[in-house]
Parts: structure tokens; sequence; C-alpha cells
């Protein structure tokens, strides 16, 4: 595999590389005509095309402009720089240990950069294989648990003679309840997807914060009559750069966990506002907190269902943490959760300029 | 005697087409079930149904493609329901004509408000029919004065732009519907506005803080994310 990768990437032409060539080379000509001013020998013509050479195939892709460059170089060193000058000479001692020199160097610095440039980029891949695996292993749980419920109670229901209209109902509730909570893992699902879709990229249009805020907490409401949801969002319009449907699955989950793992939360503040180029969304509730030991691995979905001492164990809150963190992460922002006095805080800072956004 | 209103299903999954008809049967709709499109069709001109409930993931063809032919000859109300939950997908069977749409999973007063408000819509839509008769639109405490151009909360004139007043009085036209961002801003500014949505969400911002308590909690223009706004809709 890497070997095909290694062969399409052989010879790439980018204008990017192309003008870097022109401007590193352009320099070494220059540099080379001074220097000649200052000094007629012309010993110092070679080391500095060398140098050109060896920065042009650290600076570009694959390996077209560092031979290029090695290739114009000798022919520049022979023709310009060495005498007779402004004419070729391929008589001159040494001339093709130069020549081999400087195409050795070329064809090692190109190697050399090229192999770092594919390390980086399995090492990238290989933190998402990780990621794609915490998560898989949190869904399959994620999706078990419910099922069997869904199952058994429905068993239970065509099975068990002379159950009371009330044990019946309770069955139905607790089947369609288990339903609904595979439908949230789901919608989690398909955001990793749609991240994956776009690849390194993802889709960012400036959106009105405040409207993602209010869509997320009038869902919420109707999931969860129960919790008061107040939102707050600055007087002045904060438009900030995001795949909007993510980042209102994100406060979703936020919501969401509050209300399952939160174990007495009646009230949630969600809110927005500035922070210098940042806009920061906060999730806030009056529930039990995050127990203390669970905070520093909330968001890698490495989180066990097991160390959660919570009673709803089967819960697990792994997945749609994850899934927000990678989100975020994908929009170059960053996410923190912390206890308050009463509650817990979940919140996230999103970039409020597009520029500066990594790649996965 | 009343005439109760008939719902075509259309649908290639048995088990779901089974579970919205037993649902709008027992709502007092009569219902009818194809599950191909090209049946779906011939029921169509058939059986003149009230209301379509089309699934777009059918055998034979794409239910775009149904939703399409339909509109080059009928305006009957469409809701189309989909395992798709791209908002590409809604935006498109949207900008094709569809009234509404619904992604699966969706739960059962979900299918029956959108049943409903689809019905209503092509019995002059409540608001239409207002705004005919009197050149106003009320839903709670708003109020859209189609002749004097004004808006009005609890009574007082809000002072709109006119492109504001514009946006406001176009949703209000089509209370309950979701309009898309391409279709709002192609009727305000022209076919060749470009797709610049931030301009509209400027608007919507500065409107919003005009006429609504809170503008993160809206009460009368909601967002439906990535796909557009509506105006919510008297009952």
């Amino acid at each position: 595999m890497r070997q095909t990768q290694n062969k399409a990437a052989l010879f790439p032409f980018t204008f990017r590389d192309f003008f870097i060539f022109i401007g590193i080379f352009a320099c070494a000509v220059e540099l080379c005509i001074l220097l000649r001013m200052a000094d007629s020998s012309d010993g110092f013509a070679s080391p500095v095309f060398v140098l050109a050479v060896l920065l042009i195939s650290r600076f570009t892709n694959g390996y077209l402009f560092g031979t290029l460059a090695a290739i114009l170089g000798v022919i520049g060193v022979n023709y310009i720089f060495t005498y007779p000058y402004w004419a070729f000479d391929f008589t001159l001692a040494g001339y093709p240990l130069t020549f081999l020199t400087m195409f050795g160097v070329s064809i090692i610095t190109c190697t050399m950069t090229t192999k770092i440039k594919q390390q980086e980029h399995l090492r990238v891949e290989g933190e998402k294989e990780k990621m794609r695996a915490n998560l898989l292993r949190s869904v399959s749980h994620d999706i078990r648990t419910p099922l069997t419920s869904i199952v058994g109670a429905t068993s239970a229901l065509l099975e068990t003679e002379g159950l009371s209209e009330k044990e019946q109902r309770a069955l139905l509730e607790e089947a369609r309840d288990e339903a609904q909570w595979l439908i949230r893992v789901m919608e989690n699902l398909l955001s990793i997807t749609r991240m994956g879709d776009a690849r390194t990229q993802l889709a960012k249009v400036p959106e009105a914060a405040e409207e993602i805020l209010g869509e997320a907490a009038r869902k919420f409401r109707k999931r969860f009559p129960e919790i008061q949801v107040a939102v707050s969002a600055p007087d002045e319009l904060l438009l900030v750069p995001m795949d909007a449907i993510l980042i209102e699955q994100v406060l979703s989950n936020l919501l969401e966990n509050a209300a399952t793992h939160g174990q007495t939360v009646t009230q949630i503040q969600l809110s927005v506002q500035r922070e210098q180029a940042y806009a920061r969304f906060a999730a806030q509730d009056n529930g039990c907190g995050i127990p203390p030991k669970e905070l520093p691995r909330l968001f890698d979905g490495t989180l066990k269902h097991s160390e959660t001492p919570s009673g709803d164990g089967k819960r697990n809150m792994g997945i749609g943490l994850s899934v927000c963190m990678a989100i975020v992460r994908a929009h170059g922002g960053t996410m923190e959760a912390k206890n308050l006095s009463r509650g817990a805080e979940f919140s996230f800072r999103l970039p409020l300029s597009e520029k500066e956004s990594p790649s996965l | 005697m009343n005439i109760r209103e008939k719902i075509l299903i259309v649908e290639d999954e048995k088990s779901i087409a089974h579970f919205i008809s037993t649902i709008l049967t027992s709502n007092g709709y009569e219902t009818i079930q194809a599950r191909t499109g090209n049946e779906a069709m011939t029921m169509i001109s058939s059986h003149c149904p009230d209301l379509v409930i089309l699934d777009l993931g059918l055998p034979d063809m794409d239910g775009m493609e149904v939703l399409r032919s339909l509109r080059s000859w009928s305006s009957l109300p469409v809701v189309v329901v989909s395992a798709r939950s791209h908002e590409h997908d809604k935006v498109a069977a949207l900008d094709l004509g569809a009234d509404d749409y619904l992604t699966k999973p969706f739960g059962t007063a979900e299918l029956l408000a959108r049943v409903r408000t689809a019905i209503r819509h092509t019995r002059t839509t409540s608001s239409s029919s207002e705004i005919a008769q009197r050149g106003t639109y009320t839903v709670g405490e708003l109020t859209i004065d189609y002749n004097k151009h004004q808006v009005l909360v609890r009574g007082e004139n809000v002072h709109l732009t006119l492109s504001e007043f514009r946006i406001v009085a176009l949703l209000g036209k089509y209370a309950g519907k979701v309009l898309t961002y391409d279709y709002i801003i192609k009727e305000l500014w022209g076919p060749r506005a470009g797709r610049d949505n931030q301009i509209l969400r400027v608007n919507m911002a500065n409107i919003r803080r005009k006429i609504e308590k809170n503008p993160a909690e809206p009460e009368y223009l909601f967002t439906e994310v990535g796909v557009g706004y509506r105006m919510a809709e008297n009952e």
C-alpha cells in the first residue's frame, strides 16, 4: 500500500511547489552573481547550488522539483559560473563528479523528506484509527444493552400470560425508551461518518451561534420536558464558522449527558459568548457533578461503564463525549469539563475566524 | 357524516407502511398504500388522494423522481419521509416542492402534526386565508400587517427595515412550512443573489432582536439547522 502511495506522489506538480522552486533558484543565481562581484574565483558556485537543491528538495513535495533543480544547477554552474563563462564546457575537470554530487544530494533529500512526511501522515492516520476503535468499542456496548432490553421487554409481553395492563405498559415504555436511546447512538455514529466524508476539511459556513443554541434547546425540551433549559446569547451577533449539524449534535450530547448522568439535574443553562478570537459555548447543570477521578479521561472514550459509580451504569457516557471532542477538534477548537460548586459545566470554544484550522 | 381525508402512503418497507397506516387510520384518515414509484404515480391519478407520504428509497425509482414528475402537474401536498438525514437531501426535496420532510426514525406525534399541517396548507393555508381576508397574519402576540408593511408585537410597531419586513412577510405567508435559505434569498434578492447565507443570517438576527423576547429562544421564527427558517403557525 505504501509502495503505491509512494509512486503516486513521486512527481507531483503544484504551483505552490513551482513558485518555491523558482524563488529559491533565483536567489541562488542572484547570490552567485553578487559573490562573483566580490570574488572572481568560482569555487563558491557549486556549494551554493547544492544548498539550493537541498532547500528545494526539502520544501517541495516529491522528487520533481528537487531533481529539476539538480539538473538545472549543474547546467547553470557549468554555463554561467565556471570558466568559460556563458558557455558550456563539458570537458571541465571534475564535471561528472559535481553533477553526481548535486544529483545525489537532491535524491537523498527528497527521499528523506518524503519519508518524514509519510511517517507524519501515518501517525495522524494511526491516531484516527485509535479514535475509531475506541468509538466502535463503546458503540457496540451502547447498542447491545438497549437491544437486550428491547428484546427482553417485547418477549416478556408476547410470552407472559396474565400481565396487568400497568405491567404491559411499563414494558412497552421501556422498549420505546431504549429504542430512542439507540436513535441517539445512531445520530452520533452519523456524525462520525459525516466527518469522515469530508476527509480532512469540514464544510464550514459562518452560522449564527444563537440559532444553533436555540434549536438544540428546542429539540431537547421535546425529549426531556421535565428539565428546564435556559439559553443565553450575547446582544452582538456571533457568526461562527462551523458545520452546524455537527455542532448541534455536540450541544445535544452535552444536554443529554447532563440529563442522563447529572442525576439530580432540573435546570440547564446553555450559553455562548465571545472570548477573544473564540466563541465559547457552555452547558451548566445543577446536578451531582462529575466524579473527580473520571475528569481526566472523560473525552477519550476509554471510560468503561463499570468504572462509572453512578447507578445508571449501562449508560456509557464515553461515546457521546468522545464524539463531541472529535467534532470540536475538527473545528480547530478545544473542549473542557469542570465541576461547579453545584453541578457540572461542559464547555467548548470554536475559533471565530476561519483561517487556521489544523488538518485532522 | 364527514368525508375522511385520503392519504397515499408510498413506502416499500412493509412494517413501516403498516405502522404509518395504523396510526393514520386510528386518527380518522383513510389510507391507501403503494410499494413502488410507478404504482404511486398510477394511484395518485386514479385515487386523487388528499396527501402523499413519500419514501425516497423506492425499489424502482428514486422518490425524488416521483416528486418531480408529480410537481409538473399537481400541487398535491407531499410529506417526504426518508432515512437520508443529510441536510442536502432535505433541501433538495423541499426545493423540488415537498411540503415537509420527516427523517426516519420519527414519532407518531410528529407524523400526525406534519400531516395535519400539510393538509391544512392545501385548504388555503390558515395564514394565506387570513392574509387574503384581513391583510394580516397573527400568531401569538405577533401581527404582520401586509397592507401597512408593518410588524406589530403586542400592538407596538417594531420598525423593521425593508429587507427585514420582506423576510418576515414571506415566512408569514408560508407559516408552518420550512423555507430553504436559497428560496428565501432568491425571493428577496433575485436569482442572481448567489448563495451567500450570511446576509440572511444577519438580517434574521436583527429581526429576532426586534421581535423575540430572547433571540436565542425564539417563539416565532425557528431555525431548521442547515436547511432554512420557519414561522410559527397559529393553531
